[in-house]
């Protein structure tokens, strides 16, 4: 056992059979006029794993960070296990968000950064420093809690950085590219590492990425968008057997999905062109 | 560390002994150029009174500095909080950089009183720009997505400041603590001249303006040289406390082999 979930009694969502997230016409307009997204609808159940895949400046990361609650909705609805994100957030404190870059705070130590979702929850010291304790072993980075981030290496400190989500022993987890600056090695071996853990904690991921490789070795669902306004072109679902080990790569149906969500992105950037 | 100090104290020796030889040799005149060894002596025969007046000033200077440091951040603090308090306060920060110390002094005398009460206001009036420009600068660059990430768990303004807000800064707080531990030297000083009292507790200032008076110059000296030294001993030790704060995380403070 490695992540309890305190007070981890199922979601009034997933009990009554409703999807974890409810992405209902959604749109997003900026002061200045430019419209992000535009009529975007989607469901995320429990358990799923859902990527989001556009080209850059489609509003996937705008997208997501509406789903977290941050920045408000032009129009329609969001519901995140029933409510609007940010009630939700606030409710809950269910959701953890990995940024795009590892996101740490330099002045703090490997330790005190894990530690942070549970400090700002008001979590007791030693409590906090075991259960931080547990998410870096989980990862692998046992050995280098006194370590400060400029100490370690990119992969290391996106370790560090699902370490501190893990520690926050989240039900849903948004990635915004998480793994966009790492070298390809790292970034498969993180991959699987993410397989490892949501398989562990039981997560839920919405993951946005640009890379259709990682998009379909880790997805159960690809939803493709395209750009300026960001919509959602096609849904390509992933029936790819689990658990997903490396060798998957050379399989011909992974192979397939990989074209198939390749030409979509093809399609959608010349109806953007026509436009 | 011995290193880097050696050429300057190299340096140091060489225009000394350059300076007692011109002095010695052309028989500068005493009250225009006295030689080291004049200063030297007159130091150790006026060290009781410099040493007490070294020790006012270097309370004076402590005290307002303290206070701006105080003062300063939370201003820095207010002004972070929104556009519009920044703008409503910044031109007053800026035209009190502006306004010549000297000028106000002798009202700042009579308001709180001549001697050390002055002379703090004037050390705390010009460290403290300074310390409100930098902090308020180190507030407001706090990076985005860890404002994002703080808003994500939920963290309260209080939690926000603390923990997010002020060690962010603190690169900006320490260059700005920097540059006021030395005007808080001068502005001691500078308050002394104006305001200083006589015996021991006029501080550094006040022995320079007697000595000037009495054309004392070798005395003149000495009280110059003590001063700077006060400066350079306050410099260090904030220094310190800044490479110790930083040490781990910033650029600054952080030695790089190649």
């Amino acid at each position: 056992m490695v992540v309890a979930r305190p007070g981890g009694a199922p979601s009034a969502a997933s009990s009554d059979g409703e999807p974890l997230i409810v992405v209902d016409h959604v749109g997003k307009t900026y002061g200045n006029g430019t419209v992000a997204l535009d009529d975007i609808s989607f469901d995320v159940s429990e358990g799923q794993f859902v990527s989001l895949v556009g080209p850059s400046g489609c509003g996937k990361s705008t997208l997501l960070r509406m789903v977290a609650g941050l920045g408000p909705i032009t129009v329609g609805k969001i519901l995140v296990e029933g409510l609007p994100p940010k009630e939700s957030r606030q409710e809950k404190a269910d959701t953890a968000f990995v940024f795009q870059d590892a996101n740490l705070m330099p002045w703090r130590n490997v330790m005190g950064n894990v530690e942070l979702p549970l400090e700002l929850r008001g979590v007791s010291k030693g409590e906090r420093r075991a259960q931080a304790m547990q998410a870096l072993e989980t990862v692998g980075l046992a050995e280098v809690t006194k370590s400060y981030p400029r100490e370690l290496s990119g992969g290391m400190r996106m370790r560090v950085s699902l370490a501190r989500a893990l520690a926050a022993h989240p039900h849903l987890l948004l990635m915004d590219e998480p793994f966009g600056a790492l070298d390809e090695i790292t970034r498969q071996r993180l991959n699987g590492e993410l397989l490892r853990l949501c398989a562990l904690a039981n997560w839920t991921v919405v993951f946005v990425t640009h890379n259709v490789f990682e998009a379909v070795y880790l997805s159960t669902r690809i939803l493709v968008m395209s750009a300026r306004p960001g919509r959602i072109v096609a849904e390509v679902p992933v029936p790819l057997p689990h658990p997903r080990v490396p060798e998957i790569r050379t399989d011909p149906e992974y192979t397939r999905i990989v074209g198939e969500v390749v030409a979509l992105l093809g399609t959608a950037a010349e109806a953007h062109e026509e436009d | 560390m011995l290193r880097s100090s050696g050429p300057p104290i190299l340096l140091f020796i060489l225009l000394v002994v350059a300076w007692q030889v011109i002095c010695k040799t052309m028989n500068v005149p005493r009250f225009l150029l006295p030689a080291p060894t004049d200063v030297v002596e007159a130091w150790i025969e006026n060290r009781q009174s410099l040493i007490g007046s070294l020790i006012s000033t270097f309370v004076s200077a402590l005290i307002g500095f303290g206070a701006a440091i105080v003062v300063g951040m939370s201003i820095a603090l207010l002004m972070s909080q929104s556009r519009l308090i920044e703008r409503s306060i910044f031109p007053y920060a800026v035209l009190l950089q502006t306004i010549p110390i000297v000028a106000v002094a002798p009202l700042i005398v009579i308001w709180v009183g001549a001697g050390m009460p002055a002379v703090v206001v004037i050390a705390f009036l010009i460290s403290l720009f300074p310390i409100i420009t930098n902090t308020a600068a180190g507030l407001t660059s706090t990076d985005h997505n860890l404002v994002a990430m703080f808003e994500l768990y939920n963290a309260s303004w209080w939690q926000r400041t603390v923990k997010l807000k002020f060690p962010a800064a603190l690169p900006y707080i320490m260059t700005g603590l920097r540059i006021s531990s030395g005007l808080a030297v001068i502005g001691a000083i500078v308050g002394e001249f104006i305001a200083g009292i006589g015996g021991m507790r006029g501080g550094i200032g006040y022995v320079i303006t007697q000595a000037a008076a009495q054309l004392k110059m070798p005395y003149l000296f000495a009280a110059a040289l003590t001063s700077s030294l006060l400066g350079i001993a306050i410099f260090i030790i904030v220094s310190l406390v800044s490479a110790r704060f930083l040490r781990h995380w910033h650029e600054s403070a952080i030695r790089r082999e190649l």
